[in-house]
């Protein structure tokens, strides 16, 4: 009974969602997250906020990409 | 340190601000009256969700920067994680709000349970009482950064409470008051959409994202010439250097302990809070115009986050270099430039904080007004004045009232919290404090999506056992730490009680405080609901809200869809005059003409009718009350109020089964097509099965009668002719070489078909397969009287098959050919090479096969004799297996009409034909190049 006005989303961009959530939050977050905090710079920041800056834009440009791609 | 700006000059800035803010708002409400609407864009759906950054992030972020690193980020990146699940979580709630006509978070869940009064006003409370010290604390961060501008003195905060000239909190609420009242609460229908108050909360998201980065890029690039030199600068101070590592924030790698905690704690909070704070449900759930918008928001409003975050920790080390431990670093952002001489930055910077305090505290409060209005006063009021309120006959006024009083009680709670609380932890630690008071709404509110066998009793239950943990664990100790409490609770526990420390309950020792609300409270929470829920039964109309949430993607788009026909012991009590009453007195007697144009008063209302009255009330007083109202509205005539509700229950309930029964129906549906085409093959199979029985015992027989006949015939007479003997000797053998020959074909039909065959396949010389075919049938062909010619070129190729069943296969053309050429006809067997396969054909001068009955001669049990001649030349199974042989070596088989051949020859004839892959495709290719040489051998 799913016709094309039921579904919620296209499947694969659904899951693509998840699979990019699922990505983020283990990068977000301790362990993988403590990893970054090593000495040095990248482009005048300390290495820790330009990775996690760094990362952040990833994801959201993933995000868009996957909605775009749609 | 002594710069300032004057007092009348940032006053008449602010309020030139909010006057504009006014103005923005009423020109997009006249806008959406003119149906050109502003808020119809999903960017400023995105900027609206910006409405999460309060002056805790505009503020906030840099204080917790200047002592935690990059430990401020969780909260921006919970509501990151979450917008990236938006597909999936928020689109369903979009769909379920837009269907049911929510109007807060407490009518969702209050809807989702059966229409519970109790767990909406449950949920109001909760969010009233988490929620209004967090209003507070925008009230003193504009008073605070009002008094670092102007005067009171850099670093010191006490003088804010009480300006001489006037107390801009007290100013600050008064103003947001009046533009919540005049934005958020001006039409009855709560569930549609605030245009005017949603364009200013999006224009005061986009000041703010300006504001901060202005100060931002002043701090940085103005002030320290670059990132390279401040953070270079930084790192010679040993207390600065650790803050931009991750030992604040995680701990030392390793230890499992610690920040680590705090850190995964405010994820989860943050990510909860984003979806479950009054002011986040309302602009993106009751606000939302269209569900697409969620589409850009979902990149966009976290684009939102990093970007108002990009400058934090510059900004936090800039504040400390410069200022030491002076300063409270929440007052970097406007103290920063006022140092560097930049008093219009500081200006805007004041402006930003501003706009972050007015947005949180004008959508809260209308949010929380409507929830207080529907969720606690209108089902207390109906349930103790129902005749006073029957009295009336338009009851609009009345709510519109309970809203305004509403939210001026809210902000005047907020500002009483604000003077009484002053600096103390309590208020200055309630930003978290209130996301873990709203996340206790999460498990109540995702289960209801997606469990259906949550109830009520289990909602309730996790909602109040979570938020009396959390109001133990974190609300009372910070009551504690601000001395309102004595501090021995914390330290020893109620009375002494170790096992009771609000901060190490049950002797959870050494866990980060927020952490371990958390914990406990998520236990209590999710275990109490799911606990209470499987041992719960729901009834009727719960069951039928809980199909309604769980299953919104599938149910029909039309929620008001009525179901098919009407139950057959539907009673109707209440009269379309009853209905059109009830609805005017809360949503005016204009509307009401509408809902019931052309219908006859005196009508019975009917369950299309009661369902269309429930929603039209649940989009203004919630769906708890609307079912109320609806019982009352009718107590007084014919129907009991509780029979009424048992019918709409009923209504609901039926509409929830026949959309069940709808979905049955069409999979039933489909199912019997599935079965009808089935069996009308499994039919035409039994009858050629037949048909086939008939024609191969048929056949058996012919062979087998002159075998016994001449058997008895020997046996009978022993003195038979010696030549005679013989004779009828010769023909038994033969008769028994067919019958052998016929039952050999059977059973490699069966085999074929069952899949059981063994098959070699491997690289065939394809000239000594068909050379030993011919030499298998030429018997045949020189008894009957045919001419076989063969044209076999002398190199052929090398293909892939099975040298058995490719000669079986041109056995079985041969023979079918030998069978239908007549005495002296013509046979040809012909390969070449077609591209890169084989091509073999078989020509005879017989009577061709028809066009239509090209593809069934194939068929298994098919007879082209049958049809040509009218009596059954063959067993039926010949080509059938030759075509099962061909298709599963990956060639192709067909008939054609037999390419002219040599005159003297009646009709066409038909030509089978088959292909056969080549061994090495590219040769095949090489073969066509250079045919030229091929033809001179």
């Amino acid at each position: 009974m799913s016709g094309p006005d039921h579904t919620p989303e296209p499947r694969r961009y659904r899951d693509r969602m998840i699979g990019l959530f699922l990505l983020a939050a283990a990068l977000f977050n301790p362990p993988l997250l403590g990893l970054f905090g090593v000495e040095g710079t990248i482009l005048g920041m300390p290495a820790l906020y330009g990775w996690v800056f760094g990362l952040w834009a990833a994801v959201i440009a993933l995000a868009a990409l996957a909605g775009r791609a749609r | 340190m002594e710069a300032r700006l004057d007092w009348a000059t940032v006053l008449i800035a602010a309020l030139l601000y909010l006057t504009a803010l006014f103005a923005i708002a009423h020109w997009a409400d006249r806008r959406e009256a003119a149906e050109r609407s502003v808020i119809a864009s999903p960017t400023v759906f995105a900027l609206s969700l910006g409405v999460y950054c309060t002056t805790w992030t505009f503020y906030g972020s840099v204080g917790r920067a200047a002592t935690l690193g990059i430990g401020f980020l969780p909260v921006y990146l919970g509501p990151t994680l979450l917008m990236l699940l938006a597909p999936l979580v928020l689109r369903k709630i979009l769909r379920i709000a837009k269907a049911q006509r929510i109007t807060s978070i407490a009518d969702f869940l209050a809807s989702r349970y059966g229409h519970s009064p109790l767990l909406g006003g449950l949920v109001a409370l909760t969010a009233t009482v988490g929620v209004t010290p967090y209003i507070a604390l925008q009230l003193k961060a504009v008073a605070v950064s009002f008094t670092a501008l102007t005067g009171g003195g850099l670093g010191t905060t006490t003088g804010a409470f009480l300006a001489p000239f006037l107390d801009q909190g007290f100013l600050i609420a008064a103003v947001m008051a009046l533009f919540a009242i005049v934005f958020g609460a001006r039409q009855i229908d709560a569930a549609e959409h605030h245009p005017g108050m949603v364009a200013a909360i999006a224009l005061e998201s986009l000041v703010k994202l300006v504001a901060f980065l202005a100060v931002g890029i002043f701090v940085v690039w103005g002030l320290h010439g670059g990132l390279d030199s401040l953070f270079a600068t930084a790192a010679n101070r040993p207390d600065l250097i650790r803050l931009m590592g991750s030992e604040p924030a995680l701990g030392t790698a390793g230890s499992g302990g610690g920040p680590w905690g705090a850190w995964v704690a405010t994820t989860i909070l943050s990510a909860a809070a984003m979806l479950c704070l009054p002011r986040q449900f309302q602009v993106m759930v009751i606000e939302s115009v269209e569900e697409r918008h969620l589409d850009r928001a979902v990149w966009l409003f976290p684009l939102y986050l990093l970007l108002i975050n990009l400058f934090v920790l510059p900004v936090a080390l800039s504040g400390l270099l410069t200022f030491g431990g002076e300063l409270d670093p929440d007052l970097f952002m406007v103290a920063l430039p006022l140092n560097g001489g930049a008093g219009w930055l500081a200006l805007l910077a004041f402006l930003g904080g501003l706009s972050a305090a007015a947005g949180m505290i004008v959508v809260e409060s209308v949010a929380l007004s409507t929830m207080l209005c529907n969720d606690l006063v209108v089902p207390i009021l109906l349930r103790t004045r129902p005749q006073a309120l029957a009295r009336s006959a338009d009851l609009a006024p009345l709510l519109l009232a309970v809203r305004r009083v509403a939210i001026v009680a809210i902000l005047l709670f907020g500002y009483g919290y604000f003077r009484l609380a002053g600096s103390a932890y309590a208020l200055v630690s309630i930003g978290l404090i209130s996301f873990a008071a709203v996340a206790q709404f999460a498990p109540a509110l995702i289960g209801g999506l997606y469990w259906r066998r949550g109830t009520r009793r289990g909602a309730i239950g996790g909602v109040a056992a979570g938020t009396l943990i959390w109001a133990y664990t974190l609300l009372l100790p910070s009551f504690a730490r601000s001395g309102w409490l004595p501090a021995s609770f914390i330290a020893d526990g109620p009375w002494g009680i170790a096992a009771l420390r609000p901060y190490a309950l049950f002797g959870l020792e050494s866990w980060d405080t927020l952490a371990h609300a958390l914990f406990w409270t998520a236990l209590a929470n999710i275990g109490a609901y799911v606990g209470l829920s499987l041992f719960d039964r729901q009834g009727a109309a719960e069951r039928a809200q809980a199909a309604a949430f769980v299953d919104v993607f599938h149910s029909a788009p039309d929620a008001t869809a009525p179901p098919r026909g009407t139950p057959p012991d539907w009673r109707s009590a209440a009269s379309v005059g009853d209905l059109t009453r009830m609805v005017a007195r809360f949503l005016g007697p204009q509307r009401a003409e509408r809902a019931f144009a052309g219908a006859d008063p005196d009508e019975p209302a009917g369950p299309e009718r009661l369902r269309l009255a429930e929603r039209l009330l649940a989009g203004a007083i919630g769906g708890a009350s609307a079912r109320v109202a609806l019982a009352s509205s009718v107590s007084t005539g014919a129907v009991e109020a509780a029979e009424l509700l048992r019918m709409l229950d009923e209504t609901s309930d039926v509409i929830a089964h026949s959309r069940e029964l709808e979905r049955k129906t069409a999979e039933l549906e489909r199912a019997t097509d599935a079965l009808r085409t089935a069996n009308e093959r499994l039919t035409e199979l039994d009858r050629l099965k037949d048909d086939f029985l008939s024609t191969v015992t048929h056949e058996l027989r012919t062979p087998l009668t002159s075998i016994r006949a001449l058997s008895e015939i020997l046996y009978d007479d022993p003195d038979l002719e010696s030549e005679q003997r013989q004779e009828f000797l010769a023909v038994i053998i033969k008769e028994s070489e067919r019958l052998t020959r016929l039952i050999n074909q059977v059973l490699d039909m069966a085999k074929i078909e069952a899949g059981a065959l063994d098959w070699r396949i491997e690289t065939i010389d394809a000239g000594r397969a068909l050379a030993e075919a011919v030499a298998a049938t030429e018997a045949l062909f020189r008894e009957r009287g045919i001419a076989l010619s063969v044209e076999i070129p002398d190199r052929l190729p090398p293909v892939r098959g099975d040298v058995d069943r490719v000669i079986q296969v041109v056995v079985n053309l041969l023979s079918n050919a030998a069978k239908f050429t007549p005495p002296g006809g013509r046979t040809r067997l012909k390969a070449h090479l077609d591209g890169d396969a084989l091509r073999v054909m078989v020509a005879d001068s017989g009577p061709g096969v028809a066009a239509k009955d090209r593809e069934l001669v194939f068929d298994r049990f098919r007879q082209s004799g049958s049809a040509l001649t009218g009596k059954p030349a063959g067993t039926g199974l010949g080509l059938a297996i030759a075509k099962r042989i061909v298709e599963h070596l990956g060639g192709r088989i067909g008939v054609e009409d037999a390419p002219a051949g040599p005159p003297p020859e009646s009709g066409r004839g038909a030509a089978f034909w088959f292909t056969l892959p080549l061994a090495d495709r590219a040769f095949g290719h090489d073969m066509e190049e250079q045919p030229a040489r091929h033809r001179e051998d």
